[in-house]
């Protein structure tokens, strides 16, 4: 499963981590999170995201 | 159509992506200042703790601009705008000519007016240059001050820290943090920085930087104490970049002023992001400048999309620690009551603040869990008076408030 980067903060969501403090599983894919998602670092939507590999 | 932005910071960047994705066919020209691309400004804590290489900092991949169809001119300041003739003159001598100008030039870090910021070994941590100064003066000059404990001083602090070298915060309040945090929390944090080797000095007035020829030497604060220092880092805020919308004839105020379409006082310019003022607010932070940016992008091609304030994240991670502030901090008087639960040892510190029973504050440091139930309870001034003293219990329910 790819990681993504936030193009606002630099953040960067690893499948293998998900995001715990958000209610987001470990194994969980990008495309697979909620749309009301945003960047647990400085709030921007989804869209926001680019792969990085 | 022709559309021309200034500035390749977030909201430039994003101002120009908002743009090709409403109209594939719109010319977008780019100017940007730094000699660098966009990249996102907190990359550049991560790259002088040494925790990112360089060829991460970016955003997008080299070619992703002409792709896109963005005309990228990095490197080149722009010397004005002309208004009457819709056209900007570069530093260089080129005359472009617009259909609509989106101002995003940002801020840029303020100085503080003391003797001897101008000296050698003075550095703000700005952009990706500012950045590759700092890093090359902090190999031969170890001790460094940091000027300022809000979040960006706290930041570079334990980012240089990170590279070995031995740092002092300087802080004008008597806490760290004085906006988001309460005296008792802020001591907390303060302790955990200590621990990790930063030293923090507070209610210090930097009243002079000492030195000579060769560089920095160290502090003169306003008590008469002096710290030797080789290095300072100054983290006291910022200041939007205004000079282009001021000398043009646009209204400015602290930033250059827009509406709620992000239209300035000038015929087809816009701004967004740092630089701009809406409402008497400058926001300073990521998702007021994007939201800024796709607002303005949509209104520069004649749609009719209405910006009304960004309501800020107040979820941070500061030295490791998650931090919530919301509302009233620290009230105190007739019909306030605080309560407060807190395990300094764990760097934690829960407190909630009551307005006649009603929550009016909190701070949600160390955790997050509840973090965002807390917040949203203080932004509907929630009646708690019967639970308080639950609501900061770690096991506490939130789902239970309807």
């Amino acid at each position: 499963m790819d990681k993504y980067e936030c193009t606002a903060c630099g953040y960067v969501y690893d499948p293998a981590v998900g995001d715990p403090d958000n209610g987001i599983a470990p194994g969980t894919s990008f495309e697979a999170l909620p749309d009301t998602w945003v960047c647990p670092q400085c709030g921007v939507p989804k869209d926001l995201f680019v792969k990085v590999g | 159509m022709n559309v021309l932005i200034i500035g390749n910071g977030l909201a430039g960047t994003l101002a120009a992506k908002s743009l090709r994705e409403l109209d594939p066919d719109l010319g977008i020209e780019v100017l940007g200042e730094e000699r660098h691309p966009y990249y996102p400004r907190p990359n550049l804590i991560e790259y002088v703790a040494g925790r990112l290489p360089l060829e991460k900092i970016f955003a997008f991949p080299e070619e992703w601009a002409a792709r896109q169809g963005i005309t990228l001119r990095l490197g080149e300041k722009v010397a004005r705008i002309l208004p009457a003739e819709k056209k900007v003159e570069t530093a260089a001598g080129a005359v472009l000519s617009y259909d609509a100008l989106l101002i995003a030039t940002g801020a840029r870090a303020a100085l503080p007016p003391v003797p001897g910021v101008d000296k050698k070994g003075v550095f703000v941590l700005r952009t990706l240059d500012d950045a590759h100064d700092l890093i090359a003066y902090l190999e031969g000059h170890r001790r460094v001050a940091v000027l300022g404990g809000g979040l960006l001083g706290l930041e570079i602090a334990r980012a240089i820290r990170g590279r070995g070298a031995d740092v002092e915060v300087i802080e004008f309040f008597d806490r760290l943090l004085p906006r988001q945090l309460d005296p008792a929390a802020a001591a907390i944090l303060r302790a955990q920085f200590e621990k990790t080797g930063i030293s923090v000095r507070l209610r210090a007035t930097t009243k002079e930087i000492l030195g000579d020829s060769g560089g920095v030497r160290g502090l003169r604060f306003e008590s008469g104490e002096t710290l030797g220092t080789e290095a300072v880092v100054i983290a006291a805020g910022i200041k939007p970049e205004i000079g282009l919308a001021a000398d043009a004839g646009l209204q400015i105020g602290r930033g250059v002023l827009v509406d709620d379409r992000m239209k300035t006082s000038g015929p087809g310019i816009f701004a967004a992001g740092d630089a701009a003022e809406h409402r008497g607010r400058i926001y300073g932070i990521i998702p007021a400048a994007f939201e800024q940016a796709r607002v303005a992008a949509a209104n520069m091609l004649g749609q009719d999309k209405p910006y009304g304030g960004t309501v800020p994240f107040n979820t941070l991670k500061v030295a490791g620690l998650y931090l919530t502030s919301a509302g009233e901090i620290d009230a105190e008087g007739p019909g306030f009551e605080s309560l407060v639960h807190s395990d300094p040892a764990a760097g934690l510190y829960k407190k909630i603040v009551l307005q006649d029973g009603r929550l009016a504050g909190a701070i949600w440091m160390g955790t997050k869990k509840g973090a965002a139930e807390i917040s949203r309870l203080v932004a509907l001034k929630r009646d708690v008076g019967t639970i308080k003293q639950a609501l900061l219990e770690d096991d506490f329910d939130f789902t239970e408030i309807p």
